[in-house]
C-alpha cells in the first residue's frame, strides 16, 4: 500500500520492522544516496546511524566503481561477515539502500528471503514519496527557511576577531 | 544538467546539505574539519570519522554531522566531508563529491603548489560534469590556507590561472584555527541563498 505523506513514514517502518521480526535480525535501516538514514527499525540505540549511513553509502558507491571496473554495471547486494554481527546490504531503486544488522549467520538465508520480498514495496513507497516531495515539502516557506537558516549559521559557526587570517599584501 | 538540491525528506522532516572539503594532498582539509569538531559546541555536532592511511592521509573520507537546530519544522543539518587529495585517489574523490551542495576548495599556499592547486581544481570540475552538476551555478568558496608559509602564492593567481570569476575567497592557517569557520560561514551561506525545491 503506498500513502502519502506521513503515512508512508509508518508504512516504511512497518515493513523495516516487519523484517527485523521474520529474520530476527538486530537492526534494519534504509538509507539514501547520500548517506542519510531515513528510517530506521529493531535495536537501535547502541547504533551510531549517522556515521554507518555515510560509511555505507560510500561503500556502496565504491563497490559501484569496483563493479565498472570488472563490466558490472552494479552489485546489487553486499554482505560483510564478522565474529558476532554480520550485515546485509542490498540496493533498492536507483537512490536507497537497506541496511540488515544480524547475529546468527545461519539465518542469512533469511535475511536475504525477507530483504528481498519488502524491496518492491518500499521502492514502490520511496517512488512515489520522490514523485510528491515538492507538494509534501509545501509547508516550507524558502525565503523565510533562508532568512532562519542564516541567522542560525550566523549564531553557531562564530567567527571571532582571533579568526583573522588575511596575509596583507603581498 | 542537474540542479543540485540538498537530502529534503519532508515524512522525516529534515533537511540535509553536504559540504566537501575539496583541494590537493596535505593541504589541510582534514585539518579544517578537526578545528571545526573541536570549536563546535557538543550539542550541535556527531561523532566525526577519520579514514586515513598510517601516514595521516585521508584514504577515503572524513565525516562529520553538524545539527543547527530546527527551521519551520524541519531539522537542519550539515555534513561535512573531506576527499583524499592524492591523485590516485580520483575514483574515490568522484563518489564522495556525488550529491554535493557545496564545496570548499583548500588550496595550499605553498610558492610551489600552483600547479597542484590548479590541477586538482580541475579535476573538481571535470568530477562535478560526470555527476550531471553545472559548476558555473554550483557554490563553491576558494581557501588560499597556509598563509603563514613564506614565500607564498600571491591572493588571486589561483583564480587568474583557471579563468574564474566572482568567486569567494578567503585566507586561513587551519593548524591555527585562522580562517576556518570564516570559511565555513561563507560555504554555508552560500548554498543556504541558492536553496530551491524542485
Amino acid at each position: 500500500m503506498q500513502l502519502p505523506g506521513k503515512g508512508n513514514t509508518e508504512a516504511i517502518k512497518d515493513l523495516l520492522s516487519s523484517l527485523v521480526r521474520r529474520s530476527e535480525a538486530v537492526t534494519a535501516l534504509l538509507i539514501s544516496r547520500e548517506g542519510v538514514c531515513v528510517s530506521k527499525a529493531g535495536s537501535t540505540e547502541s547504533l551510531n546511524s549517522t556515521a554507518l549511513a555515510a560509511l555505507v553509502a560510500g561503500m556502496f558507491a565504491a563497490t559501484r566503481e569496483v563493479a565498472n571496473i570488472v563490466g558490472e554495471e552494479q552489485f546489487s547486494i553486499l554482505l560483510q561477515q564478522g565474529e558476532k554481527r554480520h550485515i546485509h546490504i542490498s540496493l533498492l531503486g536507483q537512490r536507497y539502500m537497506m541496511v540488515v544488522v544480524f547475529e546468527d549467520y545461519r539465518r542469512i538465508g533469511r535475511v536475504r528471503h525477507e530483504a528481498r520480498s519488502i524491496g518492491p514495496e518500499l521502492v514502490g513507497i520511496l517512488e512515489s514519496r520522490e514523485k510528491t516531495k515538492k507538494e509534501d515539502s509545501e509547508d516550507i516557506s524558502v525565503p523565510e527557511f533562508r532568512e532562519y537558516a542564516l541567522n542560525l549559521i550566523d549564531r553557531i559557526f562564530v567567527v571571532g576577531e582571533e579568526d583573522d587570517a588575511s596575509s596583507g599584501p603581498d | 544538467m542537474k540542479r543540485t538540491m540538498p537530502h529534503l525528506d519532508p515524512t522525516e522532516k529534515q533537511i540535509v546539505f553536504k559540504i566537501v572539503y575539496f583541494g590537493p594532498g596535505m593541504s589541510g582539509k582534514t585539518t579544517n574539519l578537526l578545528y571545526i569538531h573541536k570549536t563546535l559546541t557538543e550539542r550541535y555536532k556527531g561523532d566525526m570519522l577519520v579514514l586515513d592511511t598510517e601516514k595521516e592521509r585521508t584514504l577515503f573520507f572524513d565525516f562529520f554531522p553538524v545539527s543547527l537546530g530546527t527551521v519551520q519544522g524541519y531539522s537542519l543539518k550539515f555534513h561535512l566531508y573531506t576527499i583524499p587529495g592524492q591523485i590516485y585517489y580520483e575514483a574515490s574523490r568522484r563518489i564522495i563529491l556525488e550529491g554535493a551542495d557545496g564545496v570548499v576548495f583548500v588550496a595550499d599556499s605553498q610558492a610551489d603548489r600552483l600547479d597542484d592547486n590548479t590541477e586538482m581544481y580541475r579535476l573538481m570540475i571535470d568530477n562535478l560534469l560526470s555527476h550531471g552538476i553545472d559548476p558555473s551555478g554550483f557554490p563553491v568558496v576558494l581557501q588560499y590556507n597556509k598563509r603563514d608559509h613564506n614565500p607564498r602564492l600571491r591572493l588571486g593567481v589561483i583564480e587568474r590561472e583557471l579563468g574564474l570569476e566572482g568567486i569567494p575567497v578567503t585566507e586561513s592557517i587551519a593548524t591555527q584555527g585562522r580562517g576556518v569557520m570564516r570559511t565555513l560561514q561563507l560555504i554555508s551561506k552560500e548554498i543556504i541563498r541558492r536553496f530551491q525545491i524542485y
